[in-house]
């Protein structure tokens, strides 16, 4: 019997497919990293893994980061879908609360995006229940098999359930679930109160219609990929990243279709908090760059921000996820002129073809990496990991052409392309500050980790642009997502609606609840097969003022809370976040949350150098500023633990290049990573 | 380039603080109709009052008020304003819109000197005044619509005026909820300092000269965009059904010059002030001609002050889009929304490619207040959106808000309103058949029954267009007029002699009030419609099998299209039309506000009109002209004035249809 030693985690993203390997004995990491086939990712997938030349009865586990929830939605691939609901409400979807959501101001052509299920496929029945949970009119006595017809002729391929005030009483869901289950055969149904029991119908009927319209989809995927793996013989389970930063099974991702839309990027963030905790840092915001977007989340403690409120292009989203924020700017987004003259960075990229000018596959358009070869920070003369080759000249080329259609005022290619980068990294220090200053963070409190493809490159820019003293670049922080997938635990996410204004509770109720909702938590793990031990339990409760709508989470432990300790952490809190507290002010307690988790064993991860020796390969001029330095560039493999280095500088290895600039001073980490500071004046 | 990189990144930055103050007033505040309705917005100000920087969800009509607001302040206090300084307005006369929008200014120190004003306006669901909610359909002077502020410090370096503060909540409902909105924008304002001095110490003085040039660059471009169209005088006109104590309609007359890169909206010949809300102060023009010269000519760029400074308004003191004290304001909202349809109608022939359809004509203000069980009193505020206007190519989107609008919620969830209200939302869905037929159609606008359950209660309504509907352009129909009922054991009840202009009408457990909204205006003709369109809208069950082919001519058969009956039936509907001659009349032809054509009596017959019902000329350009038929003559021609001519660009002797105009799409079923 062979020992099952390897864990794989894959990344598909929409340029490259990462995969990393895990050897549980020897710790030691292999990475490959193929080309992504759209539609057929998994023999990309297979390639790799045959590239890698481990014997395939040695796996143990696959971890799967997957952006097939996304791409179905936003190419409108999902499955065809029937809504149940209550009489009247059959437009709650296309209503919604009458919000755009999406743009629109002056725009007379404006078209509102149509609701996922076509309005002959919602069906009202004559049930209702009451805001205060009673029933008024019941399910039960609703024959629902004209509405499966209807919906067989139409060839419905997944059911969505949602029903008024269902959040406070769902026994008509639960009826109603049972008699479609009951004929509907292998066509999945759902519920809204079984995907999100919270208040607020738009939000919860279309997180429920986005479950059901994914659901299948995601099923097929997952389907094909063990068949595929069990046809080389390859018995492994697979995982699957959930939005909430933790591992799903293969039958939990196929029931909860809603909670795989961050499954890609979800990665990063627990990579970040592994090297955090070797690099001994407690607050970082992630900095996560490819090809055509950028991904940033804060953790504060170890731990990513999640956010219960979420929105998928015109379509609310309410589970919880990482709260990771994307903005349209990556190494392939193109520099363009607006109708008023100015200049202006994506979010329109060169994707991987024709890729930046540069990259001499017929691409014309000015890119950020276009920019970064003009300023010295890329080799000219050795070609980039992956075998491409850049051509300085088309780049110079396209910058041209761009200074004269900026006409007056455009300076030399060089100051533009400076500029170009520039607007680039205030975007992207803008997607910092979404995450960090919009919820009540000060990022110069934080230590920036930056990974992904152009990561390293750009992290000391957007870091300097927010005042930010700390940057931390990871070992391999090409394949820092891949590892975060090998990293993550089994999460499971619990809410329920309880509270009121603090004065009225009971706290030793408060306690019972809690336990319950443990006491259901842990039975749930140990079915998915972990011991006692390996449970983790975390409460955070949402507060507000009495009168406001949002509420701000607290986190808590309910064996030790008290209602003082609650209400001044609160108001703490507040005030951080909005300005100012109101501490004359009822708070009151409104949902009760808790996360769940399985704990995996984590690897001991060590990085050292290869080999000692000199690390600087060349040197040669590079951009800082305004104007040309000299600057080594170094080998990092050959930077050993506890060497320090002066900026600036530029750090190559596979998969990633940092560009130091000038006044950081660069600490290799005993765990790998490099520590980079600066002061700013002030 | 060091400046036109500066120049993008003093843009970006200048939104992103705005962004940050919307999301500080949504996340702290305490009224629903701030938090959930999004009923307020947040802008950035130059020293001396010009508009600097909004964001893309905040409403031109709270917007665009604020410079007047902020040069009022800046004038009162001239060298009187200082750190620590906070000012209240709402007064409509000199900038404000109506008395609920109350704007707080933070003035802002750069160096030492003032460099900004952070402007956040919220609707306070409660500003005192005759009934809750302060707006009502019925009232006769501003004093019953609450508490007016002129410019008002409030706060002096840092210490505020308390007795004031105290006064101001002490005549106003829900005192604790007003509290806590007003503390939101007191915190938003100090946040959006401290981004600002975070922004003057990367850029420096450059801050403010990038601002300079940032208005600039937005003038540069509006003249340029308007240097591209035609020079000439292009006409529109339109009507306020009632101001809600009269039955009159209020008309707004309009001549729009296109002259080299400028534009002069003239509004002289517009009526006199009245004494019911539908009155505006000064901002509403300008901020109106701004809104859709903006829309047709130049929608992507970023909006600040240069995109105003093309525009000259002249609108007469004492009209009711430029009143004085005492005449109420709660419907300015009603009187925007018409001079953006007047002037969408003018831009039609200055922009035809972007001609639209006219959209649901105001706020559509409903207030149901009341006593609950426990003796509490409540206030449940909603402004339910309607189907926007079709346009070239786009058919317009279901109850949403239109491009002329920020973006609110107006509907409440039903679960919160459930929650919070002793009221059932008995349906909320889209109101079939009701939209505006074109080749492509307007869209729908939704249905809503919200039941009292317990307690006394009171329903005021401030609407337009429940009578005379949203028009059509480029000869497609109009939508359904918006419409405000009780039901009541069954039964329908008008809760006004004046549809539309409800003020604390009482309702009794078990009333049921229904909110229809208007469907948008169409556009070009219906019987061009692709069939396969229509076909598609009835298998949605949006249209019935039987309006398919009474309005579109499209005859449907076992799930598909008859091509053979629809080109027959669409024959014969295109020859029920009726075309008449123009003629020209020597003299003005009006009753009071009201337009009119002179119809014989054997072509009312036809049409179905009878003496005083509203018709429309429809020569299938741009926006038909209406007016009030005045039986005369035996002939076959329509005589109409000199003015009837230039708006809709006829001659004595051209041929044009005539139809009359219905106030909901006249349906099958």
């Amino acid at each position: 019997m062979t020992e099952q030693k390897y864990i794989v985690g894959i990344d598909v993203g929409g340029t490259f497919t990462d995969l990393l390997c895990l050897n549980s004995e020897s710790q030691e990491l292999l990475s490959e990293k193929v080309p992504s086939i759209p539609g057929r990712q998994w023999e990309g997938v297979l390639g790799a893994l045959e590239k890698l030349g481990i014997d395939y009865s040695e796996i143990r586990a696959f971890v799967h980061g997957t952006t097939i929830a996304t791409n179905a939605l936003l190419e409108r691939k999902g499955a065809k879908t029937g809504l149940v609901t209550t009489d009247g409400f059959r437009d709650t979807l296309e209503i919604g609360r009458t919000r755009r959501l999406i743009g629109g101001l002056f725009d007379i052509k404006f078209v509102r995006p149509k609701p996922l299920v076509s309005r002959d496929l919602r069906v009202e029945i004559d049930e209702r229940v009451a805001a205060d949970g009673e029933i008024l009119k019941t399910a039960a006595e609703v024959d629902f098999s004209l509405i499966m017809e209807k919906f067989r002729e139409s060839g419905v391929e997944s059911i969505a359930i949602a029903f008024i005030n269902a959040y406070r009483n769902d026994e008509n869901e639960a009826a109603a679930l049972e008699k479609l289950q009951a004929m509907a055969g292998d066509i999945p149904v759902c519920t809204s109160t079984g995907v999100v029991p919270e208040k607020g119908e738009f939000e919860r009927f279309s997180t429920c219609v986005l479950n059901a319209y994914l659901t299948p989809v995601i099923r097929t995927y997952l389907d094909t990929l063990a068949g595929e793996l069990e046809g080389q013989g390859i018995s492994a389970p697979v995982n699957v990243m959930g939005s909430n930063g933790g591992v799903m099974t293969l039958d939990q991702a196929a029931q909860f279709a809603a909670g795989t839309f961050l499954s890609g990027p979800v990665g990063g963030a627990g990579g970040a908090v592994r090297i955090c905790e070797m690099a001994g840092v407690d607050d970082c915001i992630t900095f996560d760059m490819g090809g055509t977007s950028t991904d940033v989340a804060l953790i504060h403690q170890l731990m990513p921000r999640i956010s219960h409120t979420n929105q998928i292009d015109a379509y609310p989203l309410q589970v919880p996820q990482l709260d990771i924020h994307t903005i349209g700017a990556g190494g392939g987004s193109i520099a363009w002129v607006q109708p008023d003259g100015t200049l202006e960075v994506g979010p329109q990229s060169a994707g991987a073809m024709p890729g930046p000018a540069c990259y001499q596959r017929g691409g014309t358009e000015p890119t950020i990496s276009d920019a970064n070869l003009m300023l010295g920070r890329l080799p000219t003369d050795r070609t980039l990991s992956g075998g491409l080759e850049l051509s300085k000249e088309l780049s110079e080329k396209a910058f041209e052409d761009l200074a004269d259609r900026l006409g007056e005022g455009a300076g030399t290619p060089i100051q533009l392309a400076d500029g170009v980068l520039r607007i680039a990294v205030s975007k992207m220090a803008g997607a910092v500050r979404e995450v960090s200053v919009h919820r009540g963070f000060d990022p110069r409190d934080f230590a920036l980790l930056g990974f992904g493809g152009a990561g390293p490159m750009h992290v000391f820019l957007v870091a300097e642009e927010l005042s930010i003293p700390q940057v931390i670049v990871p070992r391999f922080p090409g394949h820092l997502s891949a590892l975060g997938q090998l990293l993550a635990d089994l999460r499971h996410d619990f809410v329920i609606a309880w509270g009121g204004p603090l004065d009225t509770l009971d706290i030793a109720e408060f306690g019972t609840r809690a336990a319950e909702m443990r006491r259901d938590a842990a039975a749930l793990l140990s079915e998915d097969g972990f011991a006692e031990g390996r449970h983790e339990h975390t409460f955070t409760v949402d507060m507000r003022y009495v009168g406001q709508s949002f509420t701000l989470s607290i986190p808590c432990d309910p064996d030790k809370a008290s209602w003082d300790d609650l209400r001044e952490a609160f108001h703490n809190r507040h005030e951080q976040t909005f300005g100012r507290a109101d501490r004359h002010s009822d708070v009151e307690l409104v949902n009760i949350r808790l996360f769940s988790l399985g704990l995996i064993d984590k690897p001991e991860l060590s990085f050292s150098a290869d080999d000692a020796g000199d690390p600087v390969i060349e040197c040669r001029q590079v951009w800082f500023g305004d104007d040309w330095a000299d600057c080594p560039i170094m080998d990092r493999t050959k930077m050993g633990a506890g060497e320090v280095f002066q900026g600036p500088m530029i750090i190559e290895e596979a998969g990633g290049t940092s560009v130091v600039p000038p006044g950081w001073t660069v600490t290799v980490h005993a765990s790998g990573s490099l520590d980079c500071r600066r002061r700013y004046d002030d | 380039m060091k400046d036109l990189v500066q120049l993008e990144l003093i843009r970006e930055s200048l939104i992103a603080v705005v962004n940050e103050m919307r999301a500080n007033i949504i996340h702290s505040s305490y009224a629903p109709i701030i938090y959930e309705g999004h009923d307020f917005s947040c802008a950035l100000m130059s020293a001396d009052g010009r508009q600097v920087a909004q964001g893309l969800a905040d409403h031109p009509i709270h917007i665009f008020a604020v410079p007047y607001s902020t040069q009022q302040v800046v004038a009162t206090f001239k060298d009187d304003i200082n750190e620590g300084d906070l000012f209240l307005h709402n007064d409509p006369y000199t900038g404000g819109t109506h008395l609920n929008d109350v704007l707080m200014l933070q003035p802002v120190f750069l160096g030492g000197k003032l460099g900004m004003f952070a402007a956040m306006r919220c609707h306070w669901n409660d500003v005192g005044g005759m009934t809750p909610g302060s707006l009502s359909g019925r009232v006769n002077e501003i004093i019953q619509e609450g508490i007016r502020i002129e410019p008002t410090k409030i706060c002096d370096r840092g210490v505020m005026n308390e007795p004031f503060m105290n006064l101001l909540f002490n005549n106003m409902r829900a005192r604790s909820e007003r509290l806590g909105d007003f503390n939101a924008m007191v915190g938003t304002g100090r946040k959006a300092e401290e981004h600002l001095q975070r922004l003057y110490k990367r850029f420096g003085d450059g801050l403010l000269s990038g601002v300079e040039e940032l208005i600039d660059r937005s003038e540069r471009q509006l003249r340029a965009k308007i240097s591209e169209r035609p020079d000439g005088d292009y006409f529109g006109e339109g009507y306020i059904e009632s101001d809600g104590t009269n039955p009159d309609p209020l008309v707004v007359k309009l001549k729009l010059t296109v002259r080299g890169d400028e534009i002069i909206a003239d509004f002289t010949g517009t009526s006199a002030q009245t004494n019911g809300p539908t009155n505006c102060g000064p901002a509403m023009a300008l901020n109106a001609v701004g809104t859709i010269v903006k829309s047709f000519l130049d929608p992507k760029t970023p909006i600040n002050q240069g995109s105003f400074n093309p525009i000259t308004v002249i609108s007469e003191e004492g009209t009711f889009i430029n009143a004085r004290n005492d005449a109420p304001c709660g419907g300015m909202a009603e009187c925007k929304f018409l001079i953006d349809s007047v002037v969408a109608s003018a831009m039609g022939h200055v922009a035809p490619e972007m001609t639209v359809g006219d959209l649901k004509g105001g706020a559509n203000h409903v207030i149901i207040s009341g006593v609950d069980d426990g003796g509490g009193n409540y206030i449940h505020y909603e402004w339910p959106a309607g189907g926007t206007g079709a346009s070239d190519g786009t058919d317009g989107s279901n109850a949403v808000r239109s491009f002329n609008e920020g973006d609110f919620n107006s509907i409440q969830s039903v679960e919160m309103v459930e929650g919070q209200f002793p009221l059932r939302v008995e349906r909320c869905e889209i109101r079939e058949n009701m939209c505006g037929d074109g080749e492509y159609r307007g869209g729908f606008g939704l249905r809503r029954d919200v039941r009292i359950l317990s307690g006394r209660g009171a329903l005021s309504v401030i609407s337009e267009k429940n009578v005379i509907p949203p028009y059509g352009v480029e000869g497609a129909s109009n939508g359904a007029a918006n419409s405000f009922v009780v039901i009541r054991d069954g039964e329908i009840v008008e809760p006004s002699d004046m549809p539309g202009k409800v003020s604390g009408f009482a309702l009794r457990p078990g009333d049921i009030v229904r909110e229809e909204t208007a469907g948008g205006g169409g556009y070009g003709d219906p019987l061009e419609r692709e069939p396969e369109k229509v076909l598609a809208d009835v298998a949605e069950n949006y249209l019935s099998e039987a309006d398919a082919e009474a309005r579109f001519g499209v005859v449907i058969h076992g799930g598909s299209v008859d091509g053979a009956a629809t080109k027959a039936r669409r024959q014969a509907m295109f020859e029920e039309q009726i075309t008449v001659t123009l003629e020209l009349s020597n003299e003005e032809l009006a009753d009071g506000p009201r337009r009119q054509f002179a119809v014989p009596r054997a072509l009312a017959d036809r049409i179905g009109v009878s003496d005083g019902d509203l018709v429309e000329l429809v020569t299938g350009r741009g926006a038909p002209l209406r007016a009030w038929t005045t039986i005369a003559g035996d002939g076959e021609a329509v005589v109409v004035s000199s003015t009837s001519m230039d708006i809709i660009g006829t001659a004595p002797g051209d041929r044009v249809r005539l139809r009359a105009t219905v106030s909901r799409p006249e349906t099958a079923a």
